[in-house]
């Protein structure tokens, strides 16, 4: 008698054991996203423990906001902005992370022919893409003269910063967004986190894969959306890579039929026609972030032989909304733009 | 009294099978039925130092008061678009940003995001780069 | 024999309060989502010592569950108290009227779904008020229901088999016990 009454209540606990069985333990993806560099920071960590993923998200916010603040162009107490206040006085001792951010940048600017520049900090105080300030053409000209990145001055002994010509601005708005994405996931793997995806804003890197093995998916925006529901102009997987997009709807404004966008020509201080937008893959986010900008400013065709050659992934927009795919990438890409 | 439900215990009869594959199906194609026939439903997430406060529907009309650490932000919902009317910031980019039916809108003093939660039209994304 | 029924119905019922507590304790993937293992003692009693005995555990479950937690009076419990009494309708109705057309799992799953049904219905006059909301809960709800049914179903024609089958062994001595 007393055996046939366990016989329902061990049927019941293997029923919920069966039914509960399938949400018990295993690898999550804890994501959480702040506001730091001036823009949303998305952080998604694959852990089985949310104290270890919250623990080391923490960590890497706590990373992002000091190098914000090291590197703010906006703000008066920066390091960075001591640097530019100094220019043509004297040379500006500096904190390792920033010394190391304008070697990057001044190496990568090297690399692009001056594509991408650094110094482009004085022309771009003189636009404003959130009022809507058109800058008057001869102090544009003037401004677009102090954009040169072969005066910087770097001292390795010192670690100190010198820009040459009075006036002149360093600017890391191209580069320092990437630059944290980096950082963020040296830390992320060095917490012995196994898989991670980082977006500082739109540069994105990632490693690993998600729970169920595969790989993260990275879209890109369609610069000319279909509608505001259909705005992917592509999808591709993304495994221990970086990729960053410029395009020319990010920050602009329309005057009189002109696209006014926030991707200034080194030259001249304007705005580069010929392109809509810039997709970038490479091993780092500092490399896509700059890269992107540098190829925008290039134009479709030099830029992807440009990319090519250094041997970037890139997914360029043009003017007339043709897209260029690198050669490397049209098999693992899914074009999503609705015909 | 026992034998009076003698025999009633038939665990399945044809009727039971009948039912449960009748409800399956039904609810299995109610549930589809319901989200290609619901209009896709957009939220407006406002986050408050990393942290989630409201949810609002994009297609209901409303006006809400968020309290940053700087002061109130007054979120508006109209016509399927979302803007920050007033906000207790130095700035003031947030009202500047007018209104936005895609992306976000950032206070940075008041720490305050407002975004739209079907961002992206493909949900099998894990972030988009723009 | 009233004062052992009457037993019999007071440990079921707290058989039920047990069961009802512990499958709070199990995680679902909806946090409001539940098994309804209580339904079990519930479906055994009603076949075995009919709708009075299925009642008496229902309400008493609700009521004393509800004290237990502290929501008596309060929006859950006139869920689950609604929602209890016209499921175990709803099955007493089936015993009753169509014995010989479903069988335990059968019963079972129609408890489930009545039990769905009328959350919906209290929910959506006392609470919700937009019938948007109850329109795209009530597939999901029914799913759940019917395959949770289904299990306790099952679980409960063990039980049943289980006590009929010691009633046998002891032969009469059910009255005698």
């Amino acid at each position: 008698m007393r055996s046939i009454r366990y016989r329902p209540f061990l049927a019941t606990v293997m029923i919920i054991a069966l039914i509960s069985g399938c949400s018990l333990g295993g690898e999550r993806i804890y994501t959480d996203s702040r506001i730091a560099m001036d823009t949303i920071v998305t952080i998604s960590v694959v852990s089985d423990s949310s104290k270890e993923a919250s623990v080391s998200i923490n960590k890497v916010f706590g990373e992002i906001t000091k190098l914000s603040e090291l590197a703010n162009f906006y703000s008066e107490k920066s390091e960075l902005t001591a640097v530019n206040l100094s220019a043509g006085k004297k040379p500006v001792k500096v904190s390792p992370e920033l010394f190391e951010i304008i070697r990057l940048s001044l190496d990568i600017a090297g690399r692009t022919g001056g594509a991408f520049d650094p110094t482009m900090g004085a022309v771009t105080a003189l636009w404003d893409f959130h009022d809507e300030v058109l800058p008057d053409d001869t102090k544009l000209n003037e401004k677009a003269k102090l954009v040169s990145y072969k005066s910087v001055v770097l001292n390795d002994k010192k670690g100190t910063v010198f820009l040459k010509k009075e006036g002149m601005k360093i600017d890391l708005g191209g580069i320092a967004k990437g630059y944290a994405a980096d950082i963020a996931i040296d830390l992320l793997k060095g917490d012995g986190i196994e898989s991670a995806l980082v977006s500082v804003a739109g540069d994105i890197r990632a490693y690993g894969s998600k729970p169920d093995g595969s790989p993260w998916m990275i879209g890109i925006r369609d610069p000319r959306p279909a509608s505001p529901t259909e705005n992917i102009l592509a999808a591709l997987p993304l495994q221990e890579m970086a990729i960053s997009t410029s395009g020319d709807y990010q920050r602009f404004f329309i005057r009189e039929g002109t696209r006014y966008h926030h991707l200034l020509s080194p030259k001249n201080g304007r705005p580069v026609k010929g392109t809509q937008s810039v997709s970038i893959i490479s091993d780092k986010a500092v490399i896509t972030d700059s890269m992107a900008t540098a190829v925008f400013i290039m134009g479709p065709e030099k830029g992807l032989k440009f990319a090519d050659k250094m041997g970037y992934l890139a997914v360029i927009v043009d003017d007339n909304g043709r897209i260029y795919i690198s050669e490397g990438l049209r098999d693992v890409i899914e074009i999503k733009r609705p015909e | 009294m026992l034998s009076r439900s003698k025999g009633l215990n038939k665990r399945f009869r044809p009727a039971d099978i009948f039912l449960l594959v009748f409800l399956l199906s039904m609810s299995v194609s109610g549930i589809f039925f319901i989200k290609e026939v619901m209009p896709k439903s957009t939220n407006v997430i406002i986050e408050v130092d990393g942290k989630q406060r409201y949810s609002l529907p994009l297609g209901t009309d409303s006006v809400t008061e968020v309290k940053g650490p700087e002061g109130p932000t007054i979120v508006e919902v109209k016509n399927g678009k979302v803007r920050v009317t007033e906000s207790e910031c130095p700035g003031k980019i947030c009202v500047k940003q007018g209104w936005v039916d895609r992306g976000a809108i950032i206070c940075i003093p008041n720490r305050i995001i407002v975004r739209l939660d079907a961002e992206y039209s493909d949900k099998e994304l894990d972030a988009v780069t723009e | 024999m009233p004062s052992q029924n009457n037993l019999r119905i007071a440990l079921l019922a707290a058989y039920a309060i047990a069961l009802h507590a512990f499958e709070k304790l199990i995680p679902t993937p909806l946090p409001w989502m539940r098994f309804g293992l209580a339904n079990i003692i519930t479906l055994t009693a009603l076949v075995l010592y009919g709708f009075r005995a299925g009642m008496m555990i229902t309400v008493i479950r609700v009521t004393v569950g509800s004290f237990l937690t502290g929501t008596f009076l309060g929006p859950a419990f006139l869920l689950s108290f609604g929602a209890g009494v016209v499921s175990t309708s709803a099955m007493a109705l089936t015993v009753r009227y169509l014995p010989r057309l479903f069988g335990t799992v059968g019963i079972s799953i129609i408890g489930a779904l009545f039990h769905n049904l009328t959350q919906l219905m209290i929910a959506y006059l006392v609470f919700i008020k937009r019938i948007e909301v109850v329109i795209i809960l009530s597939p999901v709800l029914i799913l759940i229901g019917t395959v949770t049914g289904t299990l306790n179903g099952l679980v409960s024609s063990m039980l049943i088999d289980g006590i009929k089958e010691s009633a046998a062994e002891t032969d009469g001595a059910v009255t005698a016990e």
